[in-house]
């Protein structure tokens, strides 16, 4: 179990990394400049991501992505049932992408950088977006033949297709948005009229 | 979307040089990735001149992806066409399609190359306001099949759905949506996708 400091540094030297990709993007961005910003020496840099500049971007992307999916998570934590959760999540989570500025530059100047190690990063988001789905899909009637985790797992699919990609949805109306949860995402997996909400 | 449109569209009115082309720029990723291919490369094992591929494809090799993506998309629906036709009612239809389309994309020997060595060259399009072009054209496709079977405003979220469902459990496979078993392409369809696709609620 990793000691407290060592959480601490490994926390302060992904900040430092996430504030040079702000400032520098990822291509231009250098362990140098991360230790600097940190107030850390190399050493400590390498000690803790040995495997340098490769090592601390992908780790700087899970990082954010985590803290992503936290805010996001804490915004909505409170809705009344599942297909409000499930509204209020895809309207939030577009809007914070959208305003996510460093996200955005990326996607527009260094899509080659940070779209294959979003990629990588993705199974695990879905893993966990699944088992909340699976928790929430126990409380609900599905429909015949609907299985409970085949269902978490192409709504963690879609959800992450969603927010990715909204194509013909207007996804900043909350109207909207109820109404691709209503029509397209609980459909398949809940039983009509004892849906919640 | 319509010059995405077009462009896939231009498959089936496209000349034999267009479609060499096409064909030579994947044979050429195949086998050497996209970094390692040139507009000389392309060139040569279509039989034509720079010139020509500058001509049909002028951005050169930057638009070259999205330019092929959108001309294979044309292809798959041209193929799919006939045995679409065939389809009695809107599930049939939809397993015609999900198959055929995931079983393309699964046995794309030029995808599948880049998805695996040059990632950072292919997944961009498959991402974020990238993909949105992709799955617009795929709604205009789909609009002379899943037209027979709903309403006009249902046919293009409707395709969108499905495109995404394709795009998922083509890039990460899994064992309820497996391509090659029309028992599991049915049952998946019939369970979690035909209700998707038919439920409808007023607009406020």
């Amino acid at each position: 179990m990793p000691a407290p400091d060592v959480d601490a540094t490994r926390e302060r030297i992904l900040a430092a990394a996430y504030a040079q990709a702000d400032a520098h993007g990822l291509g231009q961005a250098t362990v140098e400049g991360v230790a600097q910003d940190a107030g850390l020496s190399r050493a400590t840099i390498y000690r803790h991501f040995p495997g340098g500049k490769e090592e601390l971007v992908e780790a700087v992307i899970s990082w954010e992505v985590a803290r992503f999916f936290d805010r996001l998570g804490e915004e909505i934590d409170d809705a009344p049932d599942f297909a409000s959760w499930l509204t209020r999540g895809l309207l939030a989570a577009r809007r914070q992408l959208e305003d996510h500025t460093l996200l955005q530059r990326l996607l527009e100047d260094e899509a080659d950088q940070l779209v294959p190690r979003l990629v990588t990063v993705m199974p695990i988001v879905r893993a966990v977006l699944r088992d909340q789905l699976a928790g929430r899909l126990a409380g609900e009637r599905l429909r015949p033949g609907v299985d409970r985790g085949e269902a978490a797992d192409l709504l963690a699919r879609l959800v992450v297709s969603f927010i990715g990609t909204p194509g013909v949805w207007r996804l900043d109306e909350p109207a909207e948005a109820e109404r691709l949860v209503r029509t397209q995402l609980l459909p398949g997996v809940v039983e009509v009229g004892t849906r919640s909400g | 979307m319509g010059a995405s449109t077009g462009l896939a569209e231009r498959y089936l009115g496209a000349d034999d040089v267009e479609r060499r082309l096409v064909d030579a720029a994947l044979r050429c990723v195949e086998r050497w990735g996209l970094a390692k291919t040139s507009i000389d490369d392309i060139a040569r094992q279509a039989g034509v001149s720079r010139a020509t591929v500058y001509r049909l494809f002028p951005g050169g090799k930057d638009r070259l992806v999205a330019t092929v993506l959108q001309y294979e998309l044309g292809r798959l629906f041209h193929e799919a066409d006939s045995e679409a036709r065939q389809a009695t009612d809107l599930e049939d239809l939809v397993c015609v399609g999900v198959g055929i389309a995931m079983r393309t994309l699964t046995g794309n020997a030029a995808l599948a190359y880049l998805v695996i060595h040059e990632p950072e060259a292919i997944l961009p399009h498959f991402a974020f306001h990238r993909l949105a072009p992709l799955l617009a054209t795929v709604a205009e496709l789909s609009r002379p099949h899943l037209g027979r079977f709903l309403p006009d405003d249902a046919v293009r979220p409707a395709a969108e759905l499905l495109a995404r469902v394709v795009l998922t459990y083509s890039f990460d496979p899994a064992p309820e949506l497996d391509p090659t078993d029309d028992d599991s392409i049915r049952r998946f369809v019939r369970t979690y996708l035909l209700p998707a696709l038919t439920t409808t609620q007023e607009r406020t």
